[in-house]
């Protein structure tokens, strides 16, 4: 086996040119040691320019080489990005979250990856490099082509950085997860939510659930329903009525029957919606809720 | 010296001792085995001729190459390698030994066999259907075995009653979960015959049912134990089929073995706890007095029955005797299907049961408007009775351990809206004298070495529950020398007594006994022989010596070390040290008869715990917010000992309760690894509070119990119990996932109806 550990993102796009297609990137590895490891492997954790968190204006441009505890530790993420921070904390385990890169798990196009459905709440776009020189920037739900499978060649591609519009004032966003147990287990059902807020008006939403398809999927039915909805108990309620829907879910052995999963998205969307608001709206528990609907 | 951990702890955890993986011998093969890929096929044809080409491929091996006898614990219907027929997904139908484990793997994609698919019998219902395919020649219509067990007058107990309750409850098969999957090395060599590494609850039985596989003498089958990494019960008879395997190749080839098992072949070709069905009906009076009990037990035996006959009766009558009722009907059935063969795990079958009565208590009690701890209060069993199946309580705190548990869980405390409490308790052997026939009890010896130091040469099994902690603190409390003097020598069928093994809590009763009665007669030899040596020096009184502190002092209180009198007296016996042993048969125990009626146990342990959950109602989410485990073993010998086998017990109960069990599709086992089939993580656990009564018992050693299995059984109905008082949901079928309390709590209710 031959192990590059590159440096800068130049000499990691020079090793993948060099080997024709036959080397594979590498970050944390926490998906990648799973399967059978290809002879030449390109290490970019190295690369000090993917582990940066940059902001210009509103624009954050998160490096793919972040890890999932980094994310979560971020005070920045955590208040401007908090779906995303959110998400991240629900990541395998402490060992798992402290490798495991964000690019890695947009890259391993699992479908329920959790900081993949923080990013699509989001409105990520991903930027990604080419070892001919190219650079393209593209919606992250567009990377996904099937199960576990993303347009992205890992042998010549490089997914550099992940890029989304933080929370202005008005605006929050939320995670909720529903899992067998707590600790290194998959989500039966994962919902994220962003919401801004005007005047006790949605004026805007994004709602991604998963695994309902192969990428994370947004409801823009439900999304388009709660569009000047007033922020209030009821709407939440609605929008989780309008989730179960338009989900589709299927019965899976190891996750649950469909028709359960999907009264969970419904459950999902609703806590994750009201959440959103709350923080939107900078509502800081249930209890105060009533106050600030007056 | 109550938190005494003996210096192994430090071997552990610094990663220095070595387990069966770690082994490794010069010329050493890697064995792998070749499984069914159907769950009931015939064997039409092997061809291992490809297999054999491969470079580094030294043996490969299949049922016609083998003069193979039957075998089985219970019932011999197992062979070394299937040679007609394949019964489950998983059946071991060749085995390869090779230079690497890379040839190995090759030389099983290269063997190429042609099956005849069968139609496979998925349930034991469809197993005992009329017409359905027989798994086994001697067993047409799949019964491996039955019970009918009857007390009083049934027919009467239920005309008599005022109310009748009844259910039906199922409980997946458990996989025991132990970190370190199977691993062995066999090494056969014309002068000691087969010696096996690996690590065993019980050495001694297993050597004699392999030595008859292998046509060995047992004396030339010698199992040594490395240090074990968890067996929970899943050990005692570990996979004999890996062991006869490694034998066999090495016996052919003569070069040291290895078969090491993966954590998907412990799922899919290990012996988990059984799944079961039981249907219950309870006869009961309006003031909560228990009258009669009906139970039909379904049980699926899996394609082999190993020592599933054993476990199904203690499934099916252990709980009988934790109440007064007088009048029982049961009938179990053990039933063959086209699924993993199934074996024990830690409490045998007592928890299986336990969840199924412990909630129809809990339903009976909600009858007729009673509270569930004044229900068993009512009815449970006390000191000095005799249950229904001829138990004697010799010692029994249950009542106390039920308003323990009650009392410190808060059980009449008012709490906020979907929070709950729940109790269950229960009761457990402590030896069984129906484990095998012979004896019940154990031997011990114990030497003084000629430095003063002494060692105890035991049959009995530390495999991480501290028995060689213990049994240095029983001998040290005898001699009265600090337990680290004292070194445990066990795991060798070589060099120890004959020893059922770690199993059936009877480690401390039983074994601790022989080790306490081994120190006294040794200490009486210590005194014998210094009372000579100090005849000699014609001046000393040698009347009322004692044995203090690590050194022997007389009446006057002249003090000798035990070093002297250990190394004169070896010399003085032409070198032998001094040596004594210790026999214990736990007194007054009885082989069951007929029907089941004996006391068959030296004595019994008893338990209750609580539990305080939270239910969200909106998705049927649990939260457990603390576990209190009150139990009767007796006198606490090792609290730290104790304590751990409380928590590990409770989280594999929990895990039973909450989230585990095997999945199955047509015979195939869905979940045959950690990351789909889910055992708890500590994030999962709530607060876990361990209380000893420590009821002193006659029988065991310094008044100690049993405590190993026990701390298993009751948390399942405990956290069952607790989620039906905090929100109404009953929950029948475990586990009891976040889905199942949901469809409980929304049952009747159309779909979309449900919130």
């Amino acid at each position: 086996m031959t192990y590059i550990n590159a440096t800068t993102i130049a000499q990691a796009l020079g090793a993948l040119r060099e080997q024709k297609g036959k080397a594979r990137v590498i970050a944390g590895g926490t998906d990648l040691y799973l399967q059978q490891l290809p002879e030449i492997l390109v290490d970019i954790s190295g690369i000090d320019k993917m582990r940066q968190i940059q902001i210009t204006g509103e624009i954050l441009e998160l490096g793919s080489g972040i890890t999932h505890a980094q994310t979560f530790a971020s005070s920045l993420l955590q208040e401007r990005a908090t779906c995303l921070s959110e998400a991240c904390s629900y990541v395998g385990s402490p060992q798992i979250r402290n490798l495991g890169t964000l690019g890695g798990n947009v890259v391993n196009a699992a479908p329920a990856a959790d900081a993949a459905v923080g990013l699509v709440t989001m409105d990520a776009r991903a930027i990604l490099v080419d070892c001919e020189g190219g650079n393209k920037e593209a919606p992250l739900e567009e990377l996904y082509q099937g199960y576990n499978r993303t347009t992205l060649d890992n042998s010549r591609e490089i997914l550099m950085a992940l890029k989304f519009t933080v929370h202005h004032p008005g605006e929050g966003s939320s995670y909720q997860r529903f899992s067998s147990r707590k600790s290194l287990s998959l989500p039966i059902v994962s919902v994220g939510a962003w919401a801004k807020v005007k005047d006790k008006q949605i004026s805007g939403v994004r709602l991604v659930a998963a695994p309902l398809n192969p990428s994370p999927t947004r409801l823009r039915r439900v999304e388009k329903e709660l569009e000047g909805a007033f922020a209030s108990p009821e709407t939440y309620r609605k929008a989780g009525e309008l989730a179960r829907e338009e989900a589709v879910t299927r019965d899976s052995p190891l996750r649950g029957s469909g028709e359960y999963r999907r009264h969970l998205v419904g459950v999902g969307v609703e806590r994750a919606l009201r959440e959103a608001v709350y923080r939107a709206m900078g509502i800081p528990s249930e209890e105060k809720a009533g106050d600030y609907y007056q | 010296m109550k938190n005494y951990q003996n210096a192994e702890v430090y071997e552990k955890v610094t990663g220095r001792a070595v387990y069966g993986a770690d082994l490794n011998f010069p010329g050493m093969l890697v064995g792998k085995v070749l499984r069914s890929p159907h769950p009931h096929g015939k064997i039409l044809k092997i061809d291992t001729s490809r297999a054999q080409r491969i470079p580094g491929v030294i043996d490969v091996i299949t049922g016609k190459d083998l003069q193979q006898k039957h075998y089985g614990i219970a019932i011999p219907d197992e062979e070394p390698l299937a040679t007609e027929k394949v019964r489950y997904m998983g059946d071991e139908v060749a085995a390869v030994a090779a230079r690497g484990l890379n040839a190995a793997r090759e030389a099983l994609e290269a063997i190429e066999v042609e099956y005849h698919p069968l139609t496979a019998v998925n349930t034991p219902e469809e197993a005992l259907q009329t017409g359905a395919p027989s798994l086994h020649q001697d067993f047409p219509g799949n019964l491996t075995w039955e019970r009918y067990l009857e007390r009083g007058d049934m027919k009467k107990a239920f005309e008599d009653a005022d109310v009748v309750v009844e259910d039906s409850f199922s409980i997946p098969a458990v996989n025991q979960a132990y970190l370190e999957p199977v691993s062995c090395v066999a090494i056969a060599d014309r002068y000691h015959g087969v010696t096996i590494h690996t690590s065993l609850q019980s050495p001694h039985m297993n050597r004699n049912i392999i030595a008859g596989v292998l046509g060995l003498p047992p004396s030339r089958l010698r199992i040594v134990c490395p240090y074990m990494g968890g067996g929970f019960g899943g050990k005692v008879f570990g996979n004999q089929k890996a062991y006869i395997l490694a034998s066999l190749l090495s016996m052919r080839t003569g070069q040291p073995v290895k078969i090491q098992l993966t954590r998907e072949e412990e799922f899919i070709a290990g012996r988990p706890m059984p799944e079961a069905w039981l249907k219950l009906k309870m006869a009961l009076k309006k003031d909560g007095t228990f009258l009669g009990r009906q139970s039909d037990i379904l049980i699926d035996n899996g394609a082999y029955s190993a020592q599933m006959p054993f476990v199904s009766k203690t499934l099916s009558e252990r709980n009988d005797s934790l109440y007064h009722i007088p009048n029982l009907y049961t009938r179990a059935r053990l039933v063959y299907t086209n699924r993993v063969p199934t074996g024990q795990y830690r409490a045998y079958g007592n928890q299986v049961a336990n969840f199924a009565y412990e909630s129809l208590i809990d339903l009976a009690a909600q009858k007729i408007g009673m509270d569930p701890l004044q229900i068993r209060l009512k009815n449970c069993i006390r000191q000095g009775d005799v249950s229904v199946h001829g138990l004697k309580m010799r010692s029994c705190a249950l009542p106390e351990a039920l308003e323990t548990a009650a009392r410190e869980i808060g059980w009449k405390q008012r709490r906020p809206v979907n929070r709950g409490v729940g109790l269950a308790c229960c009761i457990h052997t402590n030896g069984n004298t129906a484990a095998f026939r012979g004896f019940s009890g154990a031997s011990a010896s114990a030497r003084l070495e000629e430095d003063g130091r002494v060692t105890i040469i035991t049959g009995e099994q530390d495999y991480g529950q501290g028995t060689h902690s213990t049994f240095a603190q029983i001998a040290a409390r005898v001699l009265d020398i600090p337990p680290d003097w004292i070194i445990i020598h066990s795991k060798d069928t070589a060099t120890t007594p004959f020893s059922l093994g770690a199993f059936a809590c009877r480690q401390l009763t039983i074994g601790g006994n022989a080790v306490r009665i081994a120190a006294e007669n040794l200490k009486k030899k210590i005194k014998e022989t210094a009372g000579k040596q100090l005849e000699n020096l014609k001046h000393e009184n040698t009347e009322n010596l004692e044995l203090k502190a690590g050194k022997l002092v007389t009446a006057t209180g002249k003090a000798v070390p035990l070093e002297k009198v250990a190394r004169q007296g070896m010399y003085a016996n032409q070198g032998m040290p001094l040596v004594a042993d210790g026999y214990y048969e736990p007194p007054e125990t009885t082989a069951a008869d007929e029907s089941g009626y004996g006391h068959i146990s030296a004595t019994y342990s008893f338990a209750a715990h609580a539990i305080e959950v939270e239910v969200d109602p909106e998705t049927g989410e649990v939260t457990p917010l603390r576990l209190v485990a009150v139990h009767d073993s007796g006198e606490i010998i090792n609290q730290l000992v104790s304590e751990g086998q409380v928590y590990g017990g409770v989280s594999q109960g929990y895990g039973y309760a909450r989230m585990e069990g095997y999945l199955f599709r047509e015979g195939e086992v869905l979940n045959p690894g950690f990351h789909v089939y889910h055992i708890p993580t500590s994030l999962d656990m709530p607060p876990v509070k361990p209380i000893f009564l420590e009821n002193k018992d006659p029988v065991g050693p310094f008044g100690a119990k049993g405590i190993g299995e026990i701390v298993q059984v009751p948390s399942i109905a405990a956290y069952v119990n607790a989620i039906a008082d905090a929100s109404g949901a009953r929950v029948t079928e475990l586990p009891a996932s976040p889905e199942k309390v949901f469809f409980a709590l929304n049952k009747g209710k159309k779909e979309g109806e449900a919130r």
